[in-house]
């Protein structure tokens, strides 16, 4: 599998590269947040 | 198999199942789908705009249904009227998540495709609006301390249900910088190449599975902190009887 294409100077490259990361970025960061809410809201008792 | 740990199994396969099907759908995207001819490989943006585009105006309606929930059980049923409460909230953080990813990748595609980062078009100015409701909402719930905040927050989703077909309609109605309609278009000579299907229906359907999942996850997480907040609540009055004795 070659992504080379995906890394490179130009401003397409560089664009397609950052949606990649807005993407995982924020979906990533999003999902990673509700976890750790929910890691630290314990149920009461506990 | 009690009723806890078997809502726990049904969580971890869907995770599995749903990262499972967003790995196929991005090598399907980076990999398997052919470089369009006239933009090259920037069109891949699209196998990520699409569908974030199309469920961030699918999941607007979860919102408007929970909170039609709400207003309609709060006085009725206050208990259930908390369960729809908890759903509008997961529901509409997800829209907000999606509609970002929708606006910030179109952004970095128009850059390269016309030059500009922003215009005042159709779509893209009723898109803008639709994300400022859920910020608007969002901000409301966690800066508004009266009594009436998740009613005043119901009755503003039901503005953003009311934008979403005009977001959906607006490259039908109007003429538009934005690319036509892809899907669902009368116009024969409209859509994309069959070859680019694969990639479109798996990423639709792995951004479906996700969403689901991240609203399932939020779900459960405010359901804990009202159980939480209603042992605070009763505790609270517990001691305050204690005292008064």
């Amino acid at each position: 599998m070659k992504l080379s294409w995906l890394f490179g100077p130009t401003m397409a490259q560089r664009h397609l590269l950052f949606a990649y990361l807005v993407v995982w970025g924020i979906q990533g960061g999003y999902a990673a947040w509700v976890a750790w809410q929910w890691w630290r809201t314990k149920p009461q008792g506990q | 198999m009690d009723r806890s740990r078997l809502l726990k199994s049904v969580a971890v396969a869907w995770f599995l199942l749903t990262l499972g099907a967003i790995v196929y759908a991005t090598r399907l995207a980076l990999v398997d789908a052919p470089t369009d001819a006239l933009q090259g490989n920037i069109f891949r943006i699209f196998f990520y705009h699409v569908p974030h585009s199309m469920l961030s105006l699918v999941w607007p309606y979860v919102n408007l249904a929970a909170s039609a929930g709400f207003l309609f059980w709060r006085r009725r049923d206050p208990l259930r009227a908390l369960t729809a409460d908890a759903v509008a909230i997961a529901s509409a953080e997800v829209t907000l998540v999606y509609a970002t990813i929708c606006l910030a990748t179109g952004m970095l595609w128009g850059r390269v495709e016309w030059g500009i980062w922003w215009t005042w078009d159709y779509r893209l100015t009723s898109m803008l609006v639709l994300w400022l409701l859920f910020v608007s909402y969002l901000m409301l719930r966690a800066l508004s301390s009266t009594g009436q905040t998740k009613t005043l927050a119901a009755v503003l989703s039901i503005f953003a249900g009311i934008d979403v077909p005009i977001v959906y309609m607006s490259i039908r109605w109007w003429r538009t910088q934005h690319p036509g309609p892809v899907f669902f278009s009368s116009d024969p000579d409209a859509g994309v190449d069959k070859s680019y299907y694969p990639a479109w229906i798996a990423n639709i359907v792995a951004w479906a599975m996700w969403g689901l999942l991240l609203m399932a996850m939020r779900y459960a997480l405010e359901r804990r902190r009202q159980q939480r907040e209603q042992d605070a609540a009763l505790k609270a009055i517990e001691d305050s009887l204690e005292f008064t004795r």
